[in-house]
């Protein structure tokens, strides 16, 4: 979400403390995808404070057969930098969406959208990041 | 999805399909995947997401943070997951549904505790205490107790004794007539309240011709008459009154004490 890992560090120990007070208050939160909407807003208001992405109408390209081998050729870090840069909403769904932590509904209640929103900024974030692909890792590089 | 017809709603799933099969609970995206699987466009996206999904798992996590993990004592106990599963359409209508079939039996099972030898006369007679008129009946004024002599004496219908809770009741007429089964049935009108008494003879087992026997009182209510039946000495009796069970029930509790 924020392609940088100390300013994430630092939402994780806020959302932490946030729900430690809770806990004490004898209100604990009430279930796993708190932490996780809690860490959303904390890393849309630090991202706030940087610059912000434009949706400027990026290139798509239908995923490639070989886009596996293409994504294998990354480093990690090249993707968090790709998807931080993302606009929102769909930098929070391809975030939590790669974490391969939830299900559908799961990922429709932290983010708050409809199921054709979800899908279609899924779809075109694959196609995006394929065009992306296509100019760092050539195919014909493999 | 090319060769393979999605309806729209099964694109949008499709689409949004978790990357690991495990993640996958819901009936609409099995369904949905199901046909999917075996097209080419979705084997490239699941290739694509399982790439990326690698990729990730790929990113290193500082040490401070996998220490901090939420512990399960920050999340709020899950509620059970039965009263999730009680919630579900299938899990309620099969509730409902035995829950009614337990009702009926239970109904059934306290109608046959409650069904006595005679049980159908009786009903019969309510019937006719419902279209019978005083100026039906020959009069005779006396107390209910004294017909016994009179039923039998005139008519040879022997045990025909109106119980001891009904005996001190002023009569207003009285006559015997069979049934529609032949049987001899002595009714009474008596003063108090129009109530109606009937006298016939108790249910006879088919193999051994004896009378059936039950003990105590048993009330029977139809059609907003209810009667009170015992039996003694192979002959029942039957007060009947159009009214409830408590318009009858002073008579019964003041002979038990």
């Amino acid at each position: 979400m924020l392609a940088d890992a100390r300013k994430a560090a630092e939402v994780f120990h806020a959302t932490l403390r946030d729900a430690a007070q809770e806990a004490a208050k004898d209100e604990p939160p009430g279930d796993r995808l708190w932490f996780f909407r809690d860490a959303r807003w904390r890393c849309l208001e630090a991202s706030e404070k940087g610059l912000q992405a434009e949706d400027v109408g990026l290139e798509e390209k239908e995923i490639s057969a070989s886009a596996s081998s293409q994504i294998e050729k990354l480093a990690p870090h090249q993707l968090a930098i790709w998807i931080s840069a993302a606009p929102e909403p769909q930098r929070t769904i391809l975030a939590l969406f790669y974490l391969d932590e939830f299900n559908l509904k799961e990922l429709l209640s932290i983010s708050e959208l409809k199921p054709p929103e979800l899908a279609k900024l899924l779809s075109e974030g694959r196609q995006q990041f394929q065009a992306w692909l296509n100019v760092t890792v050539p195919a014909v590089e493999i | 999805m090319r060769g393979v017809s999605l309806s729209r709603r099964q694109r949008v799933l499709i689409q949004s399909a978790p990357i690991s099969d495990e993640r996958v609970d819901d009936h609409a995206m099995r369904a949905a995947l199901h046909r999917a699987r075996k097209t080419e466009e979705f084997a490239a996206q699941r290739n694509f997401d399982r790439a990326i999904a690698a990729l990730v798992r790929a990113i290193p996590i500082p040490a401070d943070i996998s220490e901090f993990v939420p512990s399960e004592t920050l999340i709020s106990p899950r509620r059970p997951r039965w009263k999730k599963q009680a919630r579900h359409p299938a899990f309620l209508a099969t509730a409902i549904a035995v829950a009614v079939i337990a009702a009926v039996s239970i109904l059934q099972v306290v109608e046959r505790v409650n069904r006595f030898p005679g049980e159908a006369t009786a009903r019969r007679l309510l019937t006719t205490a419902s279209s019978t008129h005083s100026m039906m009946l020959d009069p005779i004024k006396t107390d209910a107790g004294a017909l016994g002599d009179f039923f039998f004496m005139k008519h040879r219908l022997a045990h025909y004794d109106v119980p001891q809770e009904f005996a001190d009741l002023r009569t207003l007429g009285c006559r015997v007539f069979d049934d529609e089964e032949g049987q001899r049935v002595a009714q009474v009108w008596v003063v108090e309240k129009h109530m109606q008494f009937f006298l016939f003879p108790a249910e006879r087992d088919v193999k051994t011709g004896k009378a059936r026997n039950f003990s105590g009182w048993r009330y029977l209510d139809q059609e907003g008459w209810t009667g009170v039946v015992k039996e003694q000495n192979g002959v029942c009796f039957m007060a009947a009154l159009r009214g409830a069970e408590k318009d009858l029930a002073p008579y019964i509790s003041k002979s038990k004490q």
